[in-house]
Order: C-alpha cells, then sequence, then structure tokens
C-alpha cells in the first residue's frame, strides 16, 4: 500500500513540477488571456502584461527618445537578418517611424519603432525555437 | 524589466490617457469591427480557414475548425481570446499564425474578433 | 477530481515525450537519411490520399483533388505554356555573339537532361540549378546574365524541360561527400521550418495543408513539386521559374524574402528534387 501510494505521489507530483509556469509563459498566458495593461501575480510578485518594448515608447515624446528607440529596433532587425529570420513588414515600419520623427509626430515614432524592435526580438526567439524543433512536422 | 514601476512619471501617465480614445465604443461597434478584422485580407483574414455561418462570409476556407458552438467549446471566453492570441502554444506545428504573439493584429483587434466569433 | 486531471496531464507528458524519443526525424549530419525521407515522405502521401497513384504526383493538386483537375484538364489542352517552348527554342538555338550556343555548355547538348538537376558540384561545394547554368554558359560567352525569374531564363528553361519529359529525376547525394549532405539537410530543415510573422512552414500548406482549402485555394503536395517547374501561373499571367515561386512563398510567410538562386533556396530545391526521385519531368506545367 505504502508503494502504491508512493507511485502515485511520484506520477502526481512529477508533472505538477513539470507544468510549473515560468516567468515568460506565465506572461504569455496573461497576455494572452488580457491583452496589453493588465496585472498578474506570478511567485508572490506582481506584473505587467505590457511588453518591454511598450514601457519603452511610454517615455516623453522627444526627437532624441524616439531616435534612440529606432537606433535600438535596427540593432535587433540586424541580428534577426543574420540568422535569416527577419520579417517583411520591419523595415516598412522604421520608415514610417522615421518619417514620423519628420513630421515631428515622436509619439507616433515611438510607438512604431517599438513594433518593429518587438518584430525583431521574436523573430529571434522564433528563429531560436526552431533550431530546436523543426522536426516536429517531419513524417516519419 | 516587465515589472510594474511605482515612480511612472506624470509625462507618461499623460501619454497613456492621450492614446486611450475618448469615447468608449459599444458593444455592436466592437462586433463589427471583429467582423471587418475576421474578413480583411489585410487584417485577420480568418476567412481563409475558418468557416463561419454569416452571409457575408464567401468561399471561406477549411484549413481550421469552423466557427461553431463557440461558446460550448470554449465557456472561458479568454481561453478562445489566448487561442487567437497564439493557437502555436496548444499545437506548435499548427499552420494557424499566433496573431497576438507575433503583433499580426492588435490587442484591441484581436478584442474584437473574438467578440464577434462569439456569437456563433 | 485534480488527481485524475493531473494523472492524466502525466501520462499524455510521458506518451508524448516517448513519442518525440522513439523517432527519428534525422535532423543532423550523423543521422540524416535522404532515401529514408524520400520513403516517409510517399508513405505519408500514401496514407493521406490512398487513392492517388504515386506516379501522378507530378501534376501537384489535380493527382488528388478531381474538380480542380478536370478545368486543369481543359486548359492543357490548350497549353498556355506553348508559346514559351517555342521562344524558350528559338532563343537556345540562337548562337551568342562569339558563335557559340547553349548546346556548347551542357552533356548532351543540353537535350533531356533536366532530370539531372539540381546537382551537388563538388568542385564549387555548391548545389547547381539549371537556371544557374544557363546563365554562367552565357557569362563564359561574354553574354550578359538573364532575370532570375521570368522572361527568356524561364523559356530557355522550359525548352530544356520539355526535351526531357517521361525522364525519371534521378538527383544524387554523392556518398561520402559531407558538403551534399549537409546541403540536403539544410533543404530539409528550411521546408520544415516556421518562420515569418506568420509562423508558416512550407510544410504547413504543403505537408499538411495539402488539399485543404486556404480561401477558394487548394495548396499542392510538396511531392512532385518541382517536376513540373517553371510553370505557366495564372495568377502571373506568365511562365515563372521554380525560384520565382520560392520568394512568392517566402514572401507570403510575411519574411523578408531570399533573392533568388540563393543558397539556401539552391538547397531547399536540391531537398524538393530528391523527394521527388522516381518521378518523371513533366514541366513545363500550368497551374491556377
Amino acid at each position: 500500500m505504502k508503494k502504491l501510494i508512493a507511485i502515485i505521489a511520484t506520477v502526481v507530483l512529477l508533472p505538477a513540477a513539470a507544468i510549473a509556469e515560468t516567468f515568460d509563459e506565465a506572461f504569455e498566458m496573461n497576455r494572452a488571456m488580457y491583452g496589453k495593461g493588465y496585472t498578474f501575480t506570478w511567485s508572490g510578485q506582481q506584473y505587467s502584461t505590457d511588453h518591454q518594448e511598450e514601457v519603452e515608447a511610454r517615455v516623453d515624446a522627444t526627437k532624441a527618445n524616439a531616435e534612440s528607440l529606432i537606433a535600438k529596433a535596427k540593432a535587433h532587425n540586424a541580428e534577426v537578418a543574420k540568422v535569416g529570420f527577419e520579417w517583411k513588414l520591419t523595415k516598412g515600419l522604421l520608415k514610417d517611424a522615421e518619417a514620423a520623427i519628420e513630421s515631428g509626430d515622436y509619439r507616433k515614432a515611438l510607438n512604431l519603432a517599438a513594433q518593429a524592435k518587438y518584430h525583431a526580438r521574436i523573430g529571434l526567439q522564433q528563429h531560436a525555437y526552431a533550431e530546436k524543433n523543426w522536426h516536429l512536422s517531419v513524417p516519419q | 524589466m516587465r515589472k510594474l514601476s511605482t515612480s511612472m512619471c506624470a509625462a507618461s501617465l499623460l501619454a497613456l490617457i492621450a492614446t486611450t480614445p475618448a469615447i468608449a465604443i459599444t458593444a455592436e461597434e466592437t462586433v463589427a469591427e471583429g467582423k471587418a478584422v475576421y474578413m480583411g485580407k489585410s487584417r485577420g483574414n480568418c476567412i481563409s480557414c475558418h468557416q463561419i455561418n454569416d452571409p457575408d462570409a464567401n468561399l471561406a476556407g477549411n484549413q481550421g475548425p469552423p466557427m461553431v458552438a463557440m461558446t460550448q467549446r470554449f465557456p472561458d471566453k479568454r481561453m478562445l481570446r489566448a487561442q487567437v492570441w497564439d493557437a502555436s502554444k496548444n499545437n506548435p506545428i499548427t499552420i494557424m499564425p499566433p496573431l497576438g504573439k507575433h503583433w499580426i493584429l492588435s490587442e484591441e483587434e484581436i478584442d474584437a474578433v473574438v467578440e464577434y466569433i462569439y456569437q456563433f | 477530481m485534480k488527481i485524475i486531471k493531473n494523472i492524466t496531464i502525466g501520462l499524455s507528458l510521458l506518451l508524448s515525450s516517448q513519442l518525440v524519443f522513439s523517432a527519428q526525424p534525422g535532423t543532423t549530419l550523423a543521422s540524416v537519411n535522404p532515401e529514408a525521407d524520400r520513403m516517409a515522405l510517399q508513405n505519408y502521401f500514401k496514407k493521406r490520399f490512398p487513392d492517388a497513384e504515386l506516379a501522378d504526383y507530378v501534376n501537384g493538386i489535380y493527382a488528388v483533388d478531381a474538380d480542380s483537375r478536370e478545368q486543369w484538364e481543359e486548359l492543357e489542352s490548350f497549353p498556355p505554356y506553348e508559346f514559351d517552348v517555342e521562344e524558350g527554342e528559338r532563343l537556345f538555338k540562337t548562337a551568342f555573339a562569339n558563335g557559340k550556343g547553349y548546346a556548347d555548355c551542357f552533356e548532351n547538348g543540353g537535350v533531356g537532361i533536366r532530370q539531372n538537376f539540381p546537382y551537388w558540384d563538388k568542385e564549387a561545394s555548391t548545389v547547381k540549378t539549371l537556371e544557374q547554368e544557363i546563365n554562367e554558359c552565357r557569362e563564359s560567352n561574354g553574354e550578359k546574365p538573364l532575370k532570375w525569374g521570368k522572361g527568356a531564363i524561364a523559356q530557355i528553361s522550359a525548352y530544356m524541360a520539355w526535351t526531357s519529359r517521361d525522364n525519371v529525376f534521378d538527383i544524387k547525394i554523392p556518398e561520402g561527400d559531407e558538403g551534399a549532405l549537409a546541403a540536403y539537410l539544410e533543404g530539409k530543415k528550411f521546408f520544415y521550418t516556421k518562420r515569418g510573422q506568420l509562423n508558416l512552414s512550407c510544410a504547413n500548406c504543403h505537408l499538411q495543408g495539402s488539399n485543404v482549402r486556404i480561401r477558394a485555394d487548394l495548396a499542392g503536395p510538396a511531392l512532385g513539386h518541382p517536376s513540373h517547374f517553371p510553370v505557366f501561373r495564372s495568377k502571373w499571367g506568365s511562365l515563372g521559374t521554380l525560384h520565382r515561386r520560392y520568394k512568392g512563398c517566402h514572401k507570403d510567410s510575411r519574411s523578408k524574402p531570399l533573392d533568388m538562386q540563393h543558397e539556401t533556396f539552391r538547397n531547399l530545391e536540391y531537398f524538393q528534387t530528391y523527394m521527388s526521385n522516381g518521378l518523371v519531368v513533366n514541366g513545363p506545367g500550368s497551374r491556377k
């Protein structure tokens, strides 16, 4: 009987440990369910579902701030291009962001640069995931 | 990085307010917007793969399941939202693009399309 | 109740992890086995479409969908690529300024050789495609290279395919040549990798999604894909090369697309054509 309980315990406890959420999983699940601007609790602390880029865009709408975020987005995009995973719309977003600076709409420039940087960052994640998982749809 | 900052400055608060629509959108408007997202080729283009019992849905594809019995299939509307946001979480090789995770649609567009399909 | 749920999750985790471990997807140079891949792909489609004849896969979607086959057969009774084949023959037989011609650059005077392309060029340590050699032939005879996607290069390629109809694809991966195997593996990896903002792999549409509707379109099966290129595509309203299609597909995943004849695309062609070994050349073709 003790043995049986032990077996059940392993079966029950192992998967429980396996499905413990990492921060990234918790963040994604909450963002997926509630969108942005939602507060969730992970490991006893409160966090927002905003992307780091959305936080970065929430600075003063100045030319310098917009230019700085565009530069960051470009650097990320160069990195993702190097591994062959650049997305189609990113360069266009950056161009539009630069045009927004020209016309003095720094808020718009910040938001577009944030989206471009997000695209590049997730493209890099996509590449890292693919390196490990591309075989999943290979027929056996 | 994403930890809530308590020292959020006044300027950013103002910015937040400025980007929030001043007039609340009605439920009907949300559903209409969701339908536009569902049908729009350069928006959600959901119709390319999912049949839906809407007279305006012509030549829907069938790569994915039809939009039927949504309330039974997703008693929790939030789980439906999560599925639209990133279907690859439940099925890593799915053909369905991660509409939210890859910022293909805005979060507002996702809210709207969920409201639209949840009627079926 | 929670215990039952946990046990179920535990069991499914165990089961799925076992599946992953017992599988041999051939993702490394040490484990990749092109012949096993080819058989696995054939078996996949045999199971998927039990009524389709293997040899018929050179006809793409028309091998598996009766309705679109009927329309296509009507189209083929007056083939839209006929003019292109004639023009291709004229171009092929027109001498360069130095008096030489395409026939001087290829084995057997360039006739009936489509089934051997692409091939692994050991000296250059790269995959060579037919279109690439057409341009190399021009350049080595002092002519300007042609543009890769459509026009003259597609017409010449179409004529060369035409003279090779019914020849059996015989793509070789030279034994013990690690470079060739690596190129094949890179092509295979590209085919199965999800990419772009839409997170799509070639396999998403042309394996899992083949003969399933995307709006009113049916994606064709991957098996036999390269056999009928270059293709007169109604959507293009003209003849185009395989790499024109690759670039379009790549872009459709919302990736910044690679250039035609990029090494990665040539490796993809190497993999895809190897998968079609045993099937016949039936290019040029016509598609919706």
